[in-house]
């Protein structure tokens, strides 16, 4: 599996025009397209706490400012917060065969940091009993905040009354027979005009800020005391505390540790879910994994001869079917400009906004169910043209590879292949259950300078089946063609013809 | 926060990205959730680069995909699909920029409304005030604009390149001076370098850096370790040196006093004295130890040449934001963003995609009177 974490050698191309290595992309089985991280819809699934591992409901964590009640991390080198018992003097002083009470600190098991360096008292509960530090400034802010808000929905309602006032245009009834409300309450006796009772009373000011003309001093100690680097802090510790952003190490004070998220992946054209993982943090399983590994046929070089410009070098690739179903592989030459997917009519450059778009039949949301949800249809990414160039080519051959399904039992079996499959000899060189080596020609173009890259191109062309339950009638599941690009890096040109 | 305001649904993103810092958090609070380097890494050279640092537009299209990405689902752990965000950025931003960010929100993130929020307007909401003399020091430049009755009075804009990046070129040509040897020390080593050894001194010192034979001790030099191995030393000298580039006088005579004053000349005789006593200082380059003084003293010092003196100003006085420099036009956009203001002005997903622009200040078609 070092191919996974290795250099990427072989890239696919997605249908945005990104190229990507196979276990980068996913594979929508509703609509049969290649889609990666790039053109799929990030939704955030559940928060959860590194340390702690727990999961924490998403209005909790609004409301906690994503961060976890119970672990902290160093403000110094940011690495989690360990609590440890400190001394331990008796809990009942006067009498001396008391358990001794244990007291907690915080430390830091990385740069050697406490809770005792900035001189915050030992706790007896060993979670949640440290102080959390408040903004000095925060009445002053909720004053300002409430004022502001106060200011701006009176100017709303204000011109909400004017339009209201403005569509007054059309006479009403009272007023064709000649008795107005306004007449009407004059005779009554009531005043004329109805008082908003939201104008009556107006909450009391905070008073704007008060400039002064003295201004801070350059601190004296500046200029004479020698600094020393470790009682400073650096920017990354300042930062972790954005309201006091101390300068001196022994105001830092512990920060609560950040929650992570579990993120699912949605095809922005179908609306279905292309990897969903599961809710427990301790695991690292999926609930949905359509993932391009599992359904493409997966290519890796074997072997390739050194290559010379002008002159064709044997390739071999091996391609390894992941499926239950059996597939045949077509290769094809290189389509560049614009994905053979795309959709043909101009749009120009605008993406138009999309319109209420019905998913496909094979869906399994009931299109009502869809119209309930608030969710807008998601805006599909316009495809980009690959910018990877080619600068070899590959005698595309005639003849296509027959892959058999992936079996699992078959490597306990040693009963062998049985398969019978008819082979160009020319093309498939080996072949083992659903794997097989294929032969190709490449050929450098001509003119290049010597230790150029060489990226070789072509389109591979399998059999898809769709395994999404079918209706009851069609019991087969249906197949079509899938085409994808896919892109080699052969390594550097050594000589020339 | 009362716990019902906390639990409604009405998150919106305060977004304000800077040369060097981007700030980030909800609306209503009282400091951002993070500030972070505007770097990223690029996929394609899988290497990091600020989001500055971009060659053309469809490179920055990717550096921001990116970029919104880490910032959404690492710090703010929330969907940006049909949601709302705003957006607070400088008066003097490259169309280029704020259009291909709007393009990244609205056609790849999807989000519902977005605001943008002129960065030295809202920094005012902070204090409650109306009018000031609103002076922006970051990394890439100093931007001041003097804001009357809560209008930015756009045409008294003044701009100069005397932001951080200048200072860290300045460091570093003083350290290769002082030391031989060092080269190519990363842009976040001569930033610490900056931050916890340097800074502004007096006026009179001042004088003095740059005599042959000083009368002054300098201050103390400090060994700066490098790479666990080597040992620079930051003499005294370049420690009060750095921030004079500041106020150097350059062939037209401007400098950062001198931006002020100017500002406040464009600006009608009656509110002069009002913009000079309501001074606002935000930026990250501002936090410095012994900026104000220094702006103050020089300030004064301007004053007594022949161009200024028809101001007729007696004082200068500065205001102090409830919250720190860095992150001050940050909180008024929050300030802002928790009014029904949003929902007012913000520009829909449907006019965006309708239109495919920006309302922006300087395009005429925007500038047209509003019958309210």
């Amino acid at each position: 599996m070092a191919h996974v974490v290795g250099p990427e050698v072989v890239k696919y191309a997605c249908t945005c025009g990104l190229l990507k290595s196979i276990s980068s992309l996913y594979f929508c089985r509703y609509c049969c397209q290649l889609r990666c991280g790039f053109c799929v819809c990030h939704e955030v699934d559940s928060h959860f706490c590194g340390k702690c591992c727990e999961n924490l409901p998403s209005s909790e964590a609004r409301l906690k400012k994503n961060r976890c009640g119970n672990c902290y991390i160093c403000p110094s080198c940011q690495q989690e917060l360990s609590t440890r018992i400190g001394s331990k003097g008796p809990s009942n002083p006067e009498d001396p065969k008391s358990t001794p009470k244990k007291m907690y600190y915080l430390s830091c098991l990385y740069c050697r940091w406490s809770s005792r360096d900035v001189g915050i008292p030992d706790q007896s509960a060993a979670t949640g009993g440290w102080p959390d530090r408040e903004n000095v400034n925060a009445n002053r802010l909720q004053e300002i905040i409430e004022m502001y808000k106060a200011m701006v929905l009176a100017e709303k309602q204000q011109k909400e009354k004017d339009k209201k006032k403005q569509r007054g245009k059309y006479l009403s009834y009272t007023d064709r027979t000649g008795v107005t409300a306004a007449a009407l309450r004059k005779r009554i006796g009531l005043p004329v005009d109805i008082q908003h009772s939201l104008l009556k009373a107006k909450p009391k000011e905070p008073e704007p800020a008060i400039a002064k003309e003295d201004v801070e001093d350059l601190p004296e100690e500046l200029l004479t005391k020698p600094v020393n680097l470790t009682e400073v802090t650096t920017i990354e510790q300042r930062l972790l505390q954005i309201d006091l952003q101390p300068t001196t190490v022994e105001k830092l004070f512990p920060v609560h540790k950040q929650l992570s998220i579990k993120r699912s992946l949605r095809c922005r054209s179908c609306e279905h879910n292309v990897s969903k993982p599961e809710y427990n943090p301790n695991s690292v399983k999926f609930k949905i994994q359509l993932f391009a590994y599992y359904h493409v046929p997966e290519i890796r070089i074997v072997t390739v001869e050194p290559l010379r410009a002008g002159r064709p070098s044997e390739l071999i690739i091996k391609f390894t079917n992941p499926t239950q179903h059996q597939t045949t592989i077509t290769i094809l030459s290189l389509v560049l400009s614009g994905d053979e997917n795309e959709v043909k009519e101009e749009t120009g450059d605008q993406p138009s906004l999309p319109q209420e778009k019905q998913p496909p039949s094979l869906s399994s949301q009931p299109s009502s169910l869809l119209s309930l949800s608030s969710r807008q249809p998601s805006i599909t990414i316009k495809p980009r043209p690959v910018s990877q160039e080619v600068n070899a080519d590959v005698a595309i051959p005639s003849s296509k590879v027959i892959l058999p399904p992936r079996d699992d039992a078959a490597e306990y079996d040693d009963s062998g292949d049985t398969h019978n499959i008819q082979d160009d000899p020319k093309l498939v060189v080996w072949r083992k259950s659903n794997k097989a080596f294929v032969k190709l020609l490449v050929t450098p173009k001509q003119g290049l300078a010597l230790n150029t890259e060489i990226v070789a191109g072509f389109t591979m062309q399998h059999i898809y089946t769709n395994t999404i339950a079918t209706t009851v009638e069609n019991r087969e599941p249906d197949k079509h063609d899938h085409n994808i690009r896919v892109f080699l890096t052969l390594g550097n040109l050594v000589g020339f013809d | 926060m009362p716990i019902y305001e906390a639990l409604s649904d009405k998150l919106t993103v305060v977004l304000d990205v800077g040369s060097a810092y981007t700030k980030f958090g909800f609306s209503g609070e009282y400091a951002p959730r993070c500030i972070i380097r505007s770097e990223v890494r690029c996929k394609k050279t899988n290497t990091i680069r600020r989001i500055i640092d971009y060659e053309n537009e469809k490179d920055l299209y990717d550096l921001l995909v990116d970029f919104v990405h880490v910032l959404y689902f690492k710090y703010a752990l929330f969907s940006p699909k049909d949601k709302p965000i705003v957006v607070v950025e400088s008066l003097l931003c490259p169309t280029l920029f704020r259009e291909t960010l709007a393009k990244v929100l609205f056609e790849h993130y999807e989000i519902s409304m977005l605001l943008m929020l002129p960065s030295h307007l809202v920094g005012l909401s902070t204090l409650g005030a109306e009018t000031a003399l609103v002076l922006d020091v970051g990394y890439f430049e100093a931007v001041a604009i003097p804001v009357c009755h809560g209008l930015p009075v756009i045409h008294a804009w003044q701009a100069l390149p005397l932001g951080s990046q200048i200072i860290h070129n300045n460091l570093r040509a003083l350290l290769n001076s002082d030391n031989t040897g060092i080269n190519n020390l990363p842009e976040s080593v001569i930033e610490d370098i900056k931050v916890r050894c340097c800074f502004v001194t007096k006026q009179k010192r001042a004088a003095q850096l740059s005599v042959a034979k000083p009368e002054i001790t300098f201050a103390p030099e400090v060994k700066y370790p490098i790479g666990g191995s080597e040992i620079i030393t930051v003499s005294g000298k370049v420690r009060e040196k750095v921030y004079e580039i500041l106020y150097d006088e350059d062939n037209d005579h401007l400098c950062l006093s001198t931006m002020l004053l100017d500002a406040i000349t464009k600006v009608d005789i009656h509110l002069r004295n009002k913009l000079a006593e309501n001074i606002l200082l935000i930026g990250g380059t501002v936090m410095v130890p012994g900026f104000k003084a220094r702006l103050k003293e020089e300030l004064h010092k301007q004053l007594k040449h022949d161009r200024y003196k028809k101001l007729k100003i007696s004082s200068f006085k500065f205001h102090t934001p409830p919250c720190k420099e860095n992150y001050t036009a940050w909180l008024g956009g929050a300030i802002y963003g928790a009014t029904e203001l949003l929902s007012m002005k913000a520009l829909t997903r449907e006019k965006y995609f309708k239109e495919n622009r920006l309302p922006d200040w300087p395009n005429m078609r925007d500038n047209f009177r509003t019958n309210n």
